[in-house]
């Protein structure tokens, strides 16, 4: 279907310089040539100068000036062609190669996130990582496209251009390089300082940003204390103090480039005069004098901006860096080999846990000797406070987590046995929080069906869940796009249509989890009843907030501190002293209060009548 | 309430199409109000260009007077001009970097100063519609673009032109029909960098798009990762991001060729130009019509000659952008406030006395009145609680009441007089406020409380803090009323922010307190710190709470139930429990909730005589 996003785990190793070899891996021939591709542009753009030099020593004062001239001519552009179509390939290979490099890594990175275990989800932030999925990734695509290259053709560059002056005159190409390792202790220099300067102008606009963001989150405050001018005051400091740091870098910038201009500009008038010297003196021709002007420009020009791409490829390690950390991650293993794959007909659904543990890690135990039995078909209650260990102990079944002790099996074989793909495709879930996915209604209730689903399936599910009625009273219908970018829905709607995916799916277990706390009033009742239909013949954890399900369950689980407390139906447990019990008792008696609150009201009002008759 | 403008409203209209010219011109007068450094910068790169120019004049001469002749003393002169001329160069090379530079942050800075300003102007019913994201980009990113342009890009353009000027004019000097024959290169490289420029323009529009595109795809699977896992959807989804990022990858690989080809195009052109030159100088040449030097300097002319070209077709791009940043400013700079104070509006010097609500009708959106013909009177020092469901439009009273809205027939009366007699300054001043979710500003708890009046003295604010019940708390924070909030207020409690809301408030001593009810628990000590605050605050005074604690709404001495926006029940609480309408089964539901919650029970919502429960330890 999809093809398989390249595994990248093994690519990242711990040194650099070896990832991004590897990263390269089918590309590393393109690559090369791109960067020798520049090299000969390097070359052919020498070749002018020495037609040049050519030029002026032999063709100008030859007699035969006006036969040569044309050759001259076609030679120029000849060499122009060369150097501009090795530029061109330079480029689009490297342009090739590192946006393949940028679209593996993408499509690894998505692939890969989404394969993380669920505690690796359970500890991330997800702005963290959206950061790192995309201008990380931008960032270690200019690594490839831009800084590389740039790399090789300024070392390319010196290098063909140093030696076509040492061909001219040895003695000339060493006086024309005396000032460049100041100029490249400068650069370096400066763009590291240039970078912490940066980094402060930097700081100062995120002070700014989140001064305008407590603001603007603040209004009311601001406007019901009329305290404009007040808020005017505190943003002005912090404005002013970003203009102030901004000029800071503006004026390192306006000592570097004219003192590097003075130094290189002084190198390039040594350069000539020397040149000039050798000419006169007939050391060389007034062509290669010409030639070497070329080139000395060409010499120059690379290593003021060699401070910048070094600046930048740190950026863009940092970048990989962050990345790497994400690649190295181990995934969850979806579909292990030699394990139970379930029959074409299902599961039965019969689930038995033998005294279970389980711990997130080895310091934090979070189940406890979890032990029970349900037959197809049943419905387990779980009920406990928060961090009781309800959610976790659902949480198993799909195998987000595994178990860390005991057993559990599901129609007599262990769990850890079933592959996770098969698994849970047999579990449907309805979480607390519904979530949907942007596009249309119609696919997201189609979302987890894994197979072309038809339109009756469609509205017969939405049909089931109480929501058809919603769907159609929207203008598109089924199409209708939700999410980010469409349609609003309420807690209850979404709710609905997360119910109406679950059926679709039809799950031989089921797992709902506080399934009406986002809803209101009016729709509670509708959702109850799609409830139900959906638990039919299916065995059904319910983590429970409501005495109904609660009281026809055919078993309930009291959980405290990741232990079972008490077990049993309503009718076992009503009557026994314990934990249930004291729900049932406080919930009565609540009810006792409001009657006589209520009562405190008619009450008075009956006294007052009476008053009021006499 | 009213719809909000998307998030991505922004992100669509990254460019404009058209060249504005009013937008243009008001961007750059916003420059000219610092024209010391527009004339600094002018000046410097005007210098720079032209000495780039002369300098290559200068080794033609090197050539020509020096080499040729073999005449070292005119070399050695000729060095010692070039060198003064470097350190000339230098100096114009600081002048326009420092006021380009200089000149572009303080275009920012005026223009963010300019919007929060004009901001602050701007009515509640303005930050109603617009959300924050939007608001945030307009004050953050586009006064870097429109800064970048005045200065900058200006900056290139005037670099481009006279440095294209200059070299045309030293190679008319040098030799004019040569230079004519050359000169047929400049139309041509332009025409390329313009085609080029647009072609690379609409693939990096595309690249931004899809890239928008695939930060949502990964936000959204992060999110909802869990549901994907569920769903077993990892195969699918891979293989719709991989459509995606396919996409991806051929908009940008096409626009990363497209940009690769463009220079050696250019590149190509001038060589013709090049080749042009060697073509006609060999008759020149045996004229002695032009030298060795003189051909020397047209080559470098030439080549030269597709920097600028190339500089100016990468600012019309960035132009573009920039112009659309600008009419987004401006729109918002041009703005008025919905709200303003009326021509002879004054300070009543009071707001105390009777409050009525004369005959207003009212709505957020056209077509869709919440409230029609509403009158309400209430007396001074009265308590009127407002309770309905979330989303009713509870808030609605409070807006009017305020003026943060204003109705659109009717009015409200202060002690009989309208209050839009009055400066919004005189009223806002004058109504106390705490808010639900109560937000503080990061800076220290003093600074916080300080917030309610400006001018109030150390021993001022602790004594409000006392009225209010928060001094207790605050003497046992790290540092005392010294102590860092956090942005928001993020070090505090729910409970602990409403205290020290409660003590701004009652620092300010209001004639009207507003009060919206906390949904969220606090603990038992502070809820009754609050409660004895809010009774501080409320009395004498006529007070408005938005209320959802039961005892609260109680005490109240008038009740109204606000539903679908508009009021369905007025009364006190005996007279609208009797009704057995929506008040009963607010307060009934309210009362199951409270309790449960009193008993360590945690309640689902509820409906009727249903019994609902659940464990909370």
């Amino acid at each position: 279907m999809s093809k398989q996003a390249l595994n990248l785990e093994e690519t990242v190793v711990e040194n650099r310089l070896i990832s991004f070899w590897r990263l390269l891996t089918g590309h590393r021939l393109l690559y090369l040539t791109a960067v020798i591709a520049l090299g000969l542009a390097a070359l052919a753009q020498t070749g002018i100068f020495y037609l040049l030099r050519y030029f002026v020593d032999t063709v100008l004062p030859s007699e035969t000036l006006a036969v040569q001239l044309p050759w001259v001519a076609l030679g120029f552009v000849g060499l122009a062609l060369l150097q501009g179509g090795f530029t061109f390939t330079s480029g689009r290979l490297a342009a090739y190669a590192a946006e393949q490099i940028a679209l593996e890594v993408r499509n690894y990175l998505y692939d890969h996130i989404q394969r993380l275990s669920f505690t690796y989800h359970d500890n991330q932030q997800t702005g963290e990582l959206l950061q790192r999925a995309t201008s990380d990734v931008e960032a270690l695509r200019k690594l490839f496209a831009e800084q590389g290259v740039g790399i090789g053709r300024i070392v390319l560059m010196f290098a063909v251009n140093f030696v076509a002056i040492v061909a001219i005159n040895g003695r000339l190409a060493l006086y024309s390089i005396v000032i460049i390792p100041i100029v490249l202790i400068i650069a370096v220099y400066f763009f590291k300082k240039v970078g912490e300067v940066f980094d402060a102008f930097q700081e100062q606009e995120a002070v700014l940003s989140n001064r305008l963001q407590e603001h603007l989150t603040g209004i009311r405050v601001v406007k019901a204390f009329a305290r404009q001018e007040y808020e005017l005051e505190r943003f002005e400091d912090d404005n002013y103090e970003k203009f102030r740091r901004g000029r800071r870098l503006s004026k390192m910038h306006a000592i570097f480039w004219p003192s590097t201009d003075v130094l290189t500009g002084l190198q390039m008038i040594a350069g000539f005069y020397i040149g000039a010297q050798m000419a006169i003196e007939g050391t060389i021709t007034v062509g290669a004098f010409l030639a070497y002007a070329g080139f000395l420009g060409q010499i120059i020009w690379p290593i003021r901006n060699l401070g910048r791409l070094i600046a930048d490829i740190s950026t863009g390690d940092v970048a990989f860096t962050r990345i790497k950390q994400i690649m190295r991650e181990t995934r969850e293993p979806l579909a292990e080999q030699g394990t139970v794959v379930p029959g074409p007909d299902g599961l039965r659904g019969e689930v038995v846990f033998r005294h279970v543990d389980f711990a997130y890690d080895a310091d934090t135990p979070v189940l406890h000797d979890i032990d029970f039995a349900v037959r197809p078909g049943q419905v387990v209650a779980l009920l406990g406070g928060t961090g009781s260990g309800k959610t976790s102990l659902v949480g198993l079944l799909p195998r987000f987590y595994d178990y860390t002790g005991g057993s559990i099996t599901l129609d007599g074989v262990e769990l850890r046995e079933y592959r996770r793909q098969e698994l849970r495709q047999q579990i449907g879930i309805v979480m607390q929080e519904p979530f949907l996915f942007s596009g249309t209604v119609r696919d997201n209730i189609a979302y987890g069906a894994g197979r072309v689903v038809t339109q009756e399936e469609i509205v017969a599910a939405a049909k089931a869940a109480a929501v058809h009625d919603v769907i159609m009273s929207f203008p598109k219908g089924y199409d209708t796009v939700v999410g980010e970018r469409g349609v609003t829905l309420s807690g209850g709607q979404k709710q609905r249509v997360t119910l109406a995916r679950t059926l679709l799916i039809n799950p031989r277990i089921l797992i709902l989890d506080d399934a009406t706390s986002s809803v209101d009033t009016e729709t509670e009742a509708e959702i109850r009843s799609a409830l139900l239909t959906l638990m039919q013949n299916r065995t059904t954890f319910v983590i429970a907030h409501r005495i109904q399900t609660v009281m026809t369950a055919d078993l309930i689980l009291v959980l405290e501190n990741g232990r079972i407390v008490q077990r049993g139906t309503h009718d076992d447990l009503v009557d026994k002293p314990g934990i249930y019990q004291q729900i049932y008792d406080l919930q009565a008696r609540i009810e006792e209060e409001l009657e006589e609150d209520l009562a405190a009201v008619d009450g008075y009002q009956n006294g007052y009548a009476m008053v009021g008759s006499r | 309430m009213v719809k909000k403008m998307s998030d991505h409203y922004y992100e669509e209209e990254e460019f404009t199409e058209s060249f504005n010219g009013r937008t243009i011109l008001r961007i750059f007068r916003h420059g000219w109000n610092h024209w010391p450094l527009m004339l600094g910068f002018i000046v410097g790169i005007g210098m720079v260009s032209l000495m780039e120019s002369y300098m290559t004049y200068l080794t033609k001469r090197i050539i020509d007077e020096g080499i040729i002749p073999g005449d070292m003393t005119a070399v050695w002169s000729i060095s010692l001009q070039y060198m003064l001329l470097f350190v000339l160069f230098a100096v114009f090379v600081y002048l326009f970097i420092m006021s380009a530079g200089t000149l572009g942050h303080r275009v920012q800075y005026d223009l963010r100063k300019q919007m929060f300003a004009h901001m602050q102007k701007l009515s509640l019913s303005y930050y109603d519609r617009t959300t924050t994201g939007w608001l945030m980009s307009r004050t953050m990113s586009d006064p870097t673009r429109v800064g970048d342009l005045v200065s900058w890009g200006f900056l290139d353009i005037m670099w481009a032109v006279m440095s294209i000027i200059s070299a045309v004019g030293f190679m008319l000097w040098i030799n004019w029909r040569l230079a004519l024959v050359t000169l047929v290169v400049i139309p041509l490289l332009a025409v390329a960098a313009m085609q080029f420029e647009k072609h690379i323009l609409r693939e990096y529009r595309l690249v931004r798009k899809l890239n928008s595109m695939i930060t949502s795809s990964y936000s959204e699977m992060i999110n909802g990762v869990r549901v994907i896992k569920s769903l077993r959807r990892e195969e699918r989804n891979l293989g719709q991001f991989g459509e995606l990022a396919g996409d991806m990858y051929q908009a940008s690989y096409r626009a990363a060729w497209l940009s690769a080809l463009f220079l050696p195009v250019v590149q190509l052109i001038s060589a013709v130009g090049v080749t042009a030159v060697v073509w006609f100088s060999g008759r020149e040449f045996q004229n002695g019509a032009v030298t060795i030097g003189g051909l020397q300097a047209f080559v470098s002319y030439i080549t030269f000659m597709m920097w600028p070209i190339q500089e100016l077709a990468r600012v019309y791009a960035t132009m573009q952008q920039a112009i659309a940043s600008g009419e987004r400013i401006f729109s918002l700079l041009d703005t008025k406030p919905t709200i303003v104070n009326a021509p002879g509006a004054s300070d009543p010097g009071s707001l105390r006395g009777d409050i009525l609500f004369d005959n207003i009708t009212f709505q957020y959106e056209e077509g869709k009145p919440v409230l029609t013909d509403f009158t309400l009177e209430i007396k001074q020092g009265e308590t009127v609680a407002i309770v309905g469901p979330t989303g009713a439009g509870k808030s609605t009273l409070v807006n009017l009441l305020c003026r943060f809205y204003e109705p659109s027939a009717g009015t409200v009366r202060f002690g009989g007089r309208d209050y839009r007699t009055m400066t919004l300054h005189s009223i806002h001043s004058r109504i106390g406020m705490v808010l639900q979710t109560p937000h503080l500003f990061s800076g220290t708890v003093l600074e916080n409380l300080r917030y309610g009046r400006l001018d109030a003295t150390d021993e001022e604010v602790v004594a409000a803090a006392r009225l209010a019940g928060a001094h207790e708390f605050i003497i046992d924070l790290d540092e005392g009323y010294e102590t860092q909030v956090g942005e928001g207020g993020v070090l505090l409690s729910v409970g602990q922010k409403q205290l020290i809301s409660l003590a701004r408030a009652v620092l300010a001593k209001p004639d009207v307190f507003i009060m919206d009810e906390a949904t969220s628990s606090v603990d038992t000590l502070t809820e009754a710190l609050i409660q004895q605050g809010m009774e501080t605050l409320m009395d004498g005074r006529t007070s408005f709470v938005i209320a959802h604690r039961l005892s609260t709404i109680k005490n109240a001495d008038r009740i109204l139930v606000i539903e679908n926006g508009g009021v369905s029940e007025m009364g006190t609480h005996a007279e609208l429990i009797r009704q057995r309408g929506h008040y009963y089964n607010l307060y009934t539901k309210q009362f199951r909730e409270e309790k449960a919650e009193a008993y360590g029970l945690e309640l689902a919502p509820a409906n009727g005589n249903d019994t609902n429960l659940s464990l909370a330890v």
